[in-house]
């Protein structure tokens, strides 16, 4: 609750006793989260302000190759150094570390947050507003889609690093041998789901996870479905609305009639499942065709990557899963720096050819003028020569604007992720598991103070 | 827990041992204010303890339950404190996962403390009636799980349930029974195990001490009457340990509504087990997932209001069964 505390009233004596007994609980409560921080150590550091000495810069990251465009930074200029903490991913512990070190007050000067959290990190007072920091220059090179996500009520609270487009990964030599079309509507989905069947019994065309929360979030976002809406000055929670209901029955049916497997993806099993050959596709976005690379070397040349199928090819839309953005935390003594290393990080062709030294990356950048960069650094043999980059460039351009993130998500989808899992397990329906996740976010926001009511269905 | 009996076993002894001593008033009244001053100096740990480890964070947990740093709207504006009144508790009394994580536990706590108390017991008989030859083993072996901690208890059994690891579901698949330890109906059934396996011990000891605190002149009677060992144990033995009994059901009881550790563990191995699968549970990911202190404040609350009511109901409902019954329980009195 430290870190909703804005710097703005952060001297203020009326908040005193409230911090006071907060600490003692939060003391008491998080003993073993504590010793954890405590081990991990990092925070802010002292700020040297002499002259001529480097404003140092603390930064957390989850990402991989932010040690490579750290250097890089560092070596490229001598007026800031950045002092690079790779930190557990979010969910791995990563979000609760950053909001226990806020609420410490020693957040690091830039951290890395993945869109779904920006409004929650926004919310408490970790990430400050970014509106007068961002200049037009940059803002023009950012895909607007990605900065909207960012931005709310006209303030943006962080800046996009990359954003990724829904896409469907196929076994190219599995479905030319069977015949089968590749399909580009939901409708053609289907019906190659049973073909598929017919043709490999044990196979699938794809799994749908049962830890995919984000998964299901970009297919609803594609439909239309707009789970959580700010448009009058509330927070409207409608994860049941049509477009979604459209997506959560469309699968369930295939669910039922058994024409795609359910169960987690992010697993070791999920990840064999797909070495063995027995699913055809991946219902996925632009960074997994590089995760595919490095998690079956063994496929090479085997796959293909393809548009998300649609609704209604007339009128294109898509979703997005994934992608990560950069916000400088209230703690920050050097904001101007901290953005300055932010926009050489989302728009300097050496900072991505820093980061795709470290491995293979498919990440889509939200600064268009650096797709030629990634596209020139991708080895695309793995899927027989495609040009890749290009798709994601026409999928990303239609990424719908409809979509925003809600104030609690990682929690939201934790629910969801619940309710699919036990959907997997036989009890419980995908609509079941969207009904779960708003009836359990509704007592959050409200909470919080927040304005928030549950939309019509 | 030995601890009980103790305290009024010495009370008892001491307190004719004073008066005989004091002949006059005046010593008497000495012997009382040392006796006095000893007691305050005895109890004082106690209360500072209960007053910084108890009741400062039952207060800081109400306050924070009630009071709320808010930002109008959607939030992204300044924040002011107000008192937000019943709003947290209104929040955790509808949401679904808090309700259905005490459905789970009531539904552990059915499953659990019904199964503890009589297999507890029925050890603590054999023990006592001599059918056991390795008595010191056999209590060291049943007693050794309780030191392990409670999270390295949890990695064990972990290991024993995952498929693809556990040599026991190797076994059984060999066997031709194919059982997921980890499956949504079957989950909650393996926290109970583990969580028997850890305690059963403790409170075979706890009932095997009240026993060697029955009289054997009872038993013997008992004997002499013609009572066979089974009866003598259900109709004599059985009896005179039900305080024991109480407290054994009191602490088990307190203990389950507090389950965290395990499900905790599990949450990482099986996605059936979500975040919030227990009261503990949702807590937790109240106040460090969803950074929502108001939330975890007002949980925490209820939770200690429904562990505080059952175990003075409890306490209530066995005092009168127990006076009613005319037993062993005058002894505290």
């Amino acid at each position: 609750m430290h870190g909703r505390r804005s710097p703005r009233l952060s001297g203020n004596t009326r908040t005193r006793t409230p911090r006071t007994a907060r600490s003692l609980l939060t003391a008491l409560a998080a003993l073993p989260l504590l010793l954890t921080a405590a081990c991990s150590g990092g925070g802010a550091g002292a700020v040297t302000e002499r002259a001529g000495a480097p404003v140092h810069l603390t930064f957390w990251s989850a990402l991989r190759g932010s040690q490579e465009v750290v250097d890089a930074y560092n070596s490229s200029q001598d007026r800031v150094h950045v002092d690079f903490e790779q930190v557990p991913s979010g969910q791995q512990g990563g979000y609760a570390k950053l909001s226990n070190a806020a609420r410490a007050g020693n957040a690091p000067d830039v951290a890395t947050i993945e869109y779904p959290q920006v409004p929650g990190f926004a919310i408490d007072g970790v990430a400050r507003d970014l509106t007068g920091l961002i200049d037009t220059r940059l803002r023009e090179k950012l895909l607007p889609q990605a900065l909207d996500l960012t931005t709310f009520e006209g303030r943006t609270f962080s800046v996009p690093l990359d954003v990724e487009p829904m896409v469907f990964l196929y076994r190219r030599d599995l479905f030319d041998k069977h015949g089968i079309d590749v399909p580009r509507t939901w409708d053609e989905f289907e019906e190659a789901a049973r073909e598929v069947k017919r043709a490999a019994p044990g196979s699938r065309i794809a799994t749908f996870p049962t830890d995919g929360g984000h998964h299901l979030a970009g297919l609803a976002w594609q439909a239309g479905g707009r789970w959580f809406d700010t448009r009058d000055e509330s927070w409207t929670v409608s994860m049941t609305d049509g477009p979604t209901r459209r997506v959560a029955a469309y699968w369930q049916r295939l669910i039922d009639q058994g024409l795609v497997f359910l169960n987690p993806v992010d697993t070791q099993a999920g990840t064999a499942q797909v070495g063995r050959g027995e699913v055809f596709g991946k219902v996925t976005a632009a960074w997994d065709a590089g995760g595919m690379m490095s998690a079956q070397p063994g496929q090479k040349g085997k796959w293909g990557v393809a548009p998300l199928p649609q609704w209604d090819e007339r009128h294109p839309s898509l979703g997005v899963m994934g992608g990560s953005t950069f916000a400088v935390t209230k703690d920050s003594a050097h904001p101007r720096a901290a953005m300055d290393f932010i926009e050489w990080q989302v728009s300097s062709p050496d900072s991505l050819k820093a980061r795709l030294s470290s491995g293979i990356s498919s990440q889509y950048p939200a600064a268009g003028g650096l797709v030629p960069v990634a596209r020139e650094a991708m080895d695309t043999s793995y899927f027989g020569g495609q040009d890749i980059y290009a798709l994601f460039r026409r999928e990303a351009a239609l990424i719908s604007r409809r979509w925003t993130w809600g104030p609690r998500m990682t929690a939201t989808l934790k629910t969801v992720q619940t309710g699919l899992a036990r959907a997997g397990g036989g009890e419980g329906t995908v609509l079941a598991a969207l009904e779960e996740g708003q009836r359990s976010t509704m007592p959050d926001l409200t909470s919080l103070g927040l304005d928030a009511r549950e939309g019509r269905r | 827990m030995s601890t009980a009996p103790t305290p009024a076993a010495p009370a008892n002894t001491l307190a004719p041992a004073a008066t005989s001593q004091g002949r006059t008033a005046r010593t008497r009244g000495t012997a009382r204010r040392r006796a006095m001053g000893a007691c305050a100096a005895l109890m004082t740990p106690f209360f500072v303890l209960l007053v910084l480890v108890f009741l400062v964070p039952v207060g800081g947990a109400v306050y924070l339950s009630f009071f709320s740093d808010d930002q109008p709207g959607l939030g992204f504006g300044p924040e002011r404190t107000v008192f937000a009144g019943l709003r947290s508790y209104e929040a955790v009394l509808t949401d679904p996962t808090f309700l259905a994580g005490l459905g789970t536990t009531a539904l552990y706590c059915l499953i659990y403390v019904p199964s503890m108390v009589a297999l507890a017991l029925l050890l603590a008989l054999l023990l006592d009636s001599g059918a056991a030859r390795l008595r010191r083993t056999a209590q060291l072996s049943l007693f050794l799980p309780h030191a392990v901690p409670g999270i390295i208890a949890a990695v064990i059994w972990l290991y024993l349930y995952t498929p693809g690891l556990s040599p026991v579901v190797e076994l059984l698949g060999k066997g031709g029974v194919s059982l997921d330890l980890l499956g949504v109906d079957t989950v909650l059934p393996s926290i109970v195990n583990i969580a028997m396996w850890s305690n059963l011990g403790y409170n075979v000891v706890i009932f095997y001490a009240a026993l060697q605190a029955v009289p054997r002149e009872l038993t013997e009677a008992a004997l002499v009457d013609g009572a066979g060992p089974v009866r003598t144990a259900l109709r004599v033995k059985v009896p005179l340990v039900r305080s024991s009994g109480v407290m054994v059901v009191m602490f088990t009881l307190i203990w389950s509504l507090q389950l965290f550790t395990e499900p905790m563990l599990l949450s990482q191995a099986t996605p059936v087990v979500g975040g919030r699968y227990t009261p503990n549970m949702y807590i937790y990911d109240a106040a460090f997932t969803r950074n929502n202190y108001g939330l975890a404040a007002a949980a925490s609350v209820v939770l200690l209001a429904v562990t505080v009511a059952l175990s003075y109901g409890l306490s209530r409902w066995s005092n009168r069964a127990g006076h009613a019954s005319g037993s062993s329980e005058e002894g505290f009195g």
